[in-house]
Parts: structure tokens; sequence; C-alpha cells
């Protein structure tokens, strides 16, 4: 370890060799997933490298090293578990626009629905033809047309009201 | 088994010399000049207490300096809560957390015999303000140190290694403190002298969350 602290990169040769047969180990029975255990094991050792000033000479390296893996683990678990709940919402999202859309394209087919269409400006007869007849995500909307999500609700719905409004 | 090429690379691209830190006991040291300069400057900034004479040199800059090394002890172990494998059990964390906090009260116990000297009649929240604003503004030199020492390491818990420092350091400022304000009413004590300290570990929680690299 104090080759490595020193910058020889035999050092951080050796090092791998002895440790990262136990860390992948480790990080195998964390997350129970190889591919995932090979890739928390680079970051593992990336995350070593950048707080590699933090190792007390004299100390054992195993609980440091072990504490970084586990800390490399926990982040990970973290952040694939916001994005999850991210998918989730927008999945969620989706699945309860879809009886509206079916309803909206057989609506869309009569010539009232489609004249009422054109009286809608045409930013928001976009947010609202892709939400409610392609399916789009607000955060797919928004990405497209290069505005915020709140922003794209806002003219999905105003356009939606406005609709109505020439229905009646 | 033999390191990645990526990897390998990532690492030799960036592979110079560094200089390891310094144990946490000595890196704490380090606060012993500032921690004595604040326990002095803030009742010679305001005024000493009246009784400073009466609860003479032990029971006055005696009791403040032993606190103040209770607040350096404390960030210690902040500092060697920041260094991976070196975290402290829970049970530690919970008995210094609980032990700084009852500290000022126990310094209170050992040196006062009555507890009914308080604010006068509608001044309670002036000089509560007046006595937490002052505590504040000593601790905050302490604090900054503090979580520039911490952020230096790589605080898995940013969380615990803030609150700690910030429990030291609102100890050290505390330890100023009592050597200018003789008030020993508990409600004054609970609320100026007891909030500024947890005010202080309030501002050392979101401090270190903030500034940790483990959250970059």
């Amino acid at each position: 370890m104090e080759g490595y602290l020193a910058g020889r990169i035999e050092a951080f040769d050796g090092l791998y060799a002895a440790l990262a047969g136990r860390l992948r180990g480790y990080l195998m029975a964390q997350c129970r997933d190889a591919a995932l255990a090979d890739d928390l094991l680079q970051d593992t050792f990336l995350q070593m490298h950048r707080s590699r000033h933090t190792y007390e000479p004299g100390r054992p390296v195993t609980p440091w090293v072990f504490a970084i893996a586990r800390h490399v683990f926990l982040m990970k678990r973290r952040s694939t578990g916001r994005r999850l709940r991210f998918e989730e919402r927008l999945t969620a999202d989706a699945t309860a626009g879809d009886v509206v859309r079916d309803d909206v394209k057989a609506m869309v087919e009569k010539d009232e629905v489609r004249r009422a269409l054109e009286q809608v400006p045409a930013d928001q007869r976009e947010a609202l033809l892709l939400h409610h007849v392609q399916g789009w995500s607000f955060a797919e909307i928004a990405a497209r047309l290069g505005i915020r999500v709140n922003a794209a609700k806002t003219r999905a719905f105003r356009g939606m009201k406005k609709m109505k409004g020439h229905l009646k | 088994m033999s390191a990645p090429q990526p990897l390998r690379d990532r690492v030799a691209g960036d592979l110079r010399p560094v200089r390891p830190l310094r144990s946490p006991t000595v890196r704490a040291l380090v606060l012993v000049p500032l921690a004595a300069a604040i326990v002095f400057a803030v009742p010679a900034l305001h005024f000493f207490r009246s009784d400073m004479a009466a609860l003479g040199v032990l029971r006055g800059w005696g009791f403040s300096y032993a606190q103040a090394i209770a607040g350096i002890v404390i960030v210690a172990l902040a500092l060697r809560e920041s260094i991976p494998g070196r975290s402290l059990s829970r049970a530690v964390v919970s008995w210094t957390i609980a032990g700084g906090l009852a500290l000022p009260a126990l310094v209170l116990v050992m040196t006062s015999s009555t507890f009914d000297l308080g604010p006068a009649p509608g001044r309670a929240l002036v000089e509560g303000v007046g006595c937490f604003r002052a505590s504040a503004g000593a601790a905050l030199p302490a604090l900054l140190f503090a979580a520039l020492l911490v952020a230096r390491a790589f605080p898995l818990r940013p969380g615990i290694a803030g609150a700690l420092y910030g429990l030291g350091c609102g100890l050290i400022a505390d330890a100023g403190l009592r050597l200018f304000c003789e008030y020993t009413a508990p409600p004054h004590v609970a609320f100026a002298h007891g909030g500024a300290i947890l005010g202080a570990m309030f501002v050392g929680v979101v401090v270190s969350r903030i500034s940790a690299p483990s959250r970059r």
C-alpha cells in the first residue's frame, strides 16, 4: 500500500491481485449478480484510488478497502432504487393514460373533434396529441419539445380544455 | 487476478504520489489554538461574568478549558469517523452525543449552588437570543475548520461525522460562553446555550452532507 501511495503502478497491480478476489466475493454476496459485482469491483478500485490519501500507513488495508466496497454497493443500490421508482412512475402514468387514449383515438376520427382540434393553438395541440393519442409521457414530450415537464402538462391540459370548449 | 486494462489505464493516468492524512488525533490537535482563542475571546469581547472572582480559577477557566478539550476529543472522533474502515459503532456515537449534550449541564451543576439566576422578567427572550448568537458566532470558525478537516477525508456517513464535529464545536463555543453568562436558570441554559449547541450540530450535519466527497 505504501508503494501505491508513492505512485507506483506495480504496487496497484499487487494490491488488485491480493484484494480483487475477496472483494468480488463480498460484492457478489451483496448483490447476487455476477455482472453487477464486476462493475462494482471496478468502481470500488476507482473509489479507492480517489480516496487513497485517507489510508493510514501501518493500519490493515482490508477494513479500509471493504468499507469503501460496502459504500460503493450502498450508493449503487440507492441510485438504482431511485431510477426504478422513477421508471415505475413513468409506467404508471402511461398505463393510466391508456383508457383515455383509446377513447380519444376513436373520437379523433370524427370530424367535429378534428375541427375542434384545429381551433386549439399549435403548441397546445402538439402536446395534447403526443400525450393523449401517441401515448407519450410528459417527460418524453418535454424532452422532445425542449420545455419543462410542467410546461408540457400545462399545454396538454389547456389544449384539452379548449378542445372540450369547442365541442360544446 | 490482474486488473482490467481500462481500470489500470485510468489509475495509471492519475497515479501521482499522495501524502496520507495524519491520524485523527493529530489532525484534531490543529484545533487546540483555535479552541483556546475562542474560549478566551468570547468573554473578552463581551465581558466576564460578575462572579468570576468568586468562582475561582479552577471552577472558571479550568472547567471551561476541560469542556473545550472534550469538544476537541469529539471533533477527533468525527475525524476518525471520516476514515473508511474506522467508523464508530452505534453505541459510541450515541454515548458521545448524549455525553456531549449532558456535559454543559454537568459543568453547571458542579460549579453552581443555586439554579434560579435568570434574566430579568421580560428580558428572557432578548438575553436568550443574545447568548444563542454569541455562542453560534463563536462556534462558526471552529465549525468551518472542522468541516474542512472532515471534507479532506472520506466520510462514509457524513451526517454522523457532521453531527459529531458540530457538537464538538458547539461545546468549545459554550465553554467560552459560560465565562460571560452567569445565568443558571434551567430554561435559559437549556434553550439559549443547549439550543446553540444543537444548532451547531445541525449546521455540521448539513455542511457535512453537502461537502462530503462520498456524495459527489
